[in-house]
């Protein structure tokens, strides 16, 4: 196995090109005189947002980006990273032509020109040597695809969650990341932001030794039997569907809004987990955080006839889809918020520090730019993600195969259970390889 | 549980007449007996056989894709010849690669890389993707023999090399001779990618001296000074492999 070594000893822990310290602009400053100053100085034209002022960094000092996906929560995301005094957003991509052309307008905007490059194919935009890091927000179909073309190209990724669509797909991700040496994060914003009234006791101590978790949350994803529709002319449907099985297009087999009832992406099996994975990488993704269970992945999956399942990992704890606590052992500690309620033996244990994000602000985002600049590993690196998506993907063949499955993560296969082990990947449609 | 057999000649019959927009809630019975079927010899050879027979001529591409995606679940090698006839279909090579990819056996594997030759294009990189899904060994020599042609379809096949990960597949994509030597080509980094997952692969194996060998293969190509994101990024990838590596080189120094 490689070894995890979280420092890129080939790039600087600044973004500037070249040696430590040596910015445009440094070079620029040491060209004093002689012929390299005349060879700099005329005609070259130093324009004041790229040399820098008090609220922005020089160019040279900036990180690069450009986005993949730039509908609904990639236009957010966009928003988020284009507001960073130390980002440079240079590129959208995008196979509608309204959202490609939004996401330039806004880029545009912001940087006072009309520069903001507009692709449809996503291969163009990460061919740019001149790019550091993109985001991706794409429907799930994309996501491990792009992730690995990025690293690839040398990329580092800030990736939309839910961060897989299949279990084969968190392996090859983390083994691209580690490989290149990529800064790779998953993009819930919500498992750290939205559950602390139970991480923060969990984390201290006061709940005791977790013993279950229990978490409320929607369906898996269903075929798409939707009816052909004319194909409008500003969507590059072919490309849309990438890797997903060919199906005639239907404004609602690709809308993507956030519902998982039927009208957008998320509600189908070819795209999207449903919301198992959707809201799964929030709702799971917080239970498994709060419980400390982000290093780990469960070893079986219990089908229930009441059709839900109780996941449970190496360390004991069981993790319970849709299956309410019932009452609690005397002495236990309970502790509940939004989808989540987890129970402890009661007997307070050493407080561990909570993980934040790198940045000091709380902000995911400055989480993932803080980490390309040490090339230190995010709040929701892509192994942590992976770990935690795999509980998703359990449950999901769980229910869609009606009974119970061991799972072992060193061999990343279900144990002596080749029908379940079909359903870890699935092929992709030509030419897309995975 | 005991399926009617009159419940799935209902449900089939409206599966051979079915396309997109029309209700599926009749296949309720089908979807039911997939997942009975494993359990069941004689309910999962009845269902095959049914499954195979909606992919002749007749129905549509969407009843065709749904047997596809069922036939993925429970298929086994008789319905292979089946799904095999549908490769050159660019209309439904995929979904017959959806269920060969997944039925164990070297029937499966024997009918893809069979495939090969009778396509061109987008579905033979299909087949290659399939193959290498498979980790399917045998494929090595026509994986090997694709290296040299058409670009996309090398681009391929040194990727599935890539998921073999094993020596023979490194030994492969090492000695090949590219039609595109440039190192930016899309063949040339093709190979160098799937050798670092060769390379990872035989560190995990406990090959450290293979591993070694590649690791210092690929650094030497990309050199001291990489200009671009991607050498940097792959003389990375060498870097981290030459420092797993140097415990045993130095012991046995």
């Amino acid at each position: 196995m490689v070894p995890s070594v979280s420092d890129d000893h080939d790039r600087p822990a600044t973004p500037s090109r070249g040696a430590v310290g040596a910015t445009r602009r440094g070079f620029l400053k040491a060209a004093g005189g002689g012929a390299a100053a005349t060879a700099v100085a005329a005609p070259y034209v130093i324009t004041s947002t790229a040399l820098g002022n008090a609220t922005t960094p020089p160019a040279s000092d900036r990180i690069v980006m450009g986005g993949i996906g730039i509908g609904n929560m990639g236009g957010g995301d966009q928003g988020a990273f284009l507001s960073r005094p130390d980002v440079q957003y240079v590129a959208v991509c995008d196979v509608r032509q309204k959202w490609r052309e939004q996401g330039k307008d806004k880029a545009d905007a912001k940087n006072g020109n009309k520069d903001c490059a507009a692709y449809v194919d996503f291969r163009e935009l990460l061919a740019r040597d001149d790019i550091d890091a993109v985001h991706i927000a794409t429907p799930d179909h994309w996501h491990a695809i792009m992730t690995i073309a990025a690293c690839r190209s040398g990329k580092d990724v800030y990736l939309q969650k839910p961060e897989t669509l299949t279990l084969r797909e968190g392996p090859l991700m983390v083994a691209a990341a580690r490989r290149y040496g990529r800064v790779v994060s998953g993009g819930s914003q919500r498992v750290l932001g939205d559950y602390r009234p139970i991480v923060d006791p969990c984390w201290a101590g006061e709940v005791g030794t977790i013993r279950s978790v229990h978490v409320a949350l929607g369906a898996p994803s269903q075929p798409c039997y939707l009816p052909a529709q004319p194909t409008p002319p500003d969507i590059d449907w072919d490309l849309w569907l990438g890797p997903a099985p060919w199906e005639p297009y239907n404004s609602g087999r690709c809308d993507g809004n956030f519902g998982t009832g039927g009208n957008s992406w998320r509600s189908y099996v070819d795209y999207s987990g449903g919301s198992l994975t959707d809201w799964g990488a929030h709702h799971l993704g917080g239970a498994i955080f709060a419980a400390d269970l982000r290093e780990l992945q469960p070893v079986k999956a219990t089908f229930h006839p009441e059709k839900n399942v109780t996941l449970t990992y190496p360390n004991g704890v069981e993790l319970h889809y849709n299956r309410p606590p019932g009452d609690v052992p005397a002495g236990h500690a309970k502790v509940s918020h939004s989808a989540i309620t987890i129970i402890g033996d009661g007997r307070p244990r050493e407080a561990k520090p909570v993980p934040e994000y790198r940045d000091g602000e709380g902000n995911i985002y400055g989480d993932f730019i803080a980490c390309v600049k040490t090339r230190g590993r995010p709040f929701r690196d892509i192994e942590l993600a992976a770990n935690s998506m795999t509980a998703p993907h359990l449950i999901g063949i769980s229910l869609r195969l009606e009974r119970s499955l061991q799972w072992d993560r060193a061999a990343q296969q279900f144990v002596n259970d080749a029908e379940a082990n079909r359903l870890c990947d699935r092929a992709r449609r030509e030419p897309w390889i995975l | 549980m005991a399926f009617d057999s009159a419940l799935l000649d209902a449900a089939f019959t409206a599966l051979k007449a079915f396309d997109w927009g029309a209700d599926a809630a009749a296949f309720k019975p089908i979807d039911e007996a997939t997942i009975a079927a494993p359990g069941d010899a004689a309910l999962r050879g009845d269902l095959e056989k049914r499954l195979t027979a909606v992919l002749g001529a007749g129905p549509s591409r969407a009843a065709k894709e749904y047997a596809c995606r069922k036939l993925s679940m429970i298929g086994t090698a008789g319905a292979v010849p089946a799904l095999a006839a549908l490769l050159p279909d660019k209309d439904h090579s995929h979904m017959a690669r959806f269920a060969l990819e997944r039925i164990g056996g070297p029937e499966a594997a024997d009918a893809l890389r069979r495939g090969l030759d009778g396509v061109a294009g987008d579905l033979r990189i299909g087949m290659i993707s399939s193959l290498g899904a498979r980790r399917d060994a045998a494929s090595l020599p026509a994986l090997t023999k694709l290296l040299a042609g058409d670009e996309k379809v090398a681009v391929a096949a040194a990727e599935a090399l890539g998921m073999l990960a094993t020596a023979e597949a490194d030994a492969a994509l090492a000695a090949a001779k590219l039609t595109d030597t440039k190192p930016s080509g899309a063949v040339a980094a093709a190979v160098v990618d799937a050798r670092l997952a060769c390379a990872d692969a035989a560190l995990a194996a406990g090959r450290r001296a293979d591993a070694r060998k590649i690791y210092e293969s690929v650094g030497a190509a990309v050199g001291d000074a990489p200009k671009t994101h991607r050498d940097r990024a792959v003389r990375i990838a060498a870097r981290r492999g030459l420092f797993a590596t140097a415990d045993e080189t130095v012991a046995s120094s």
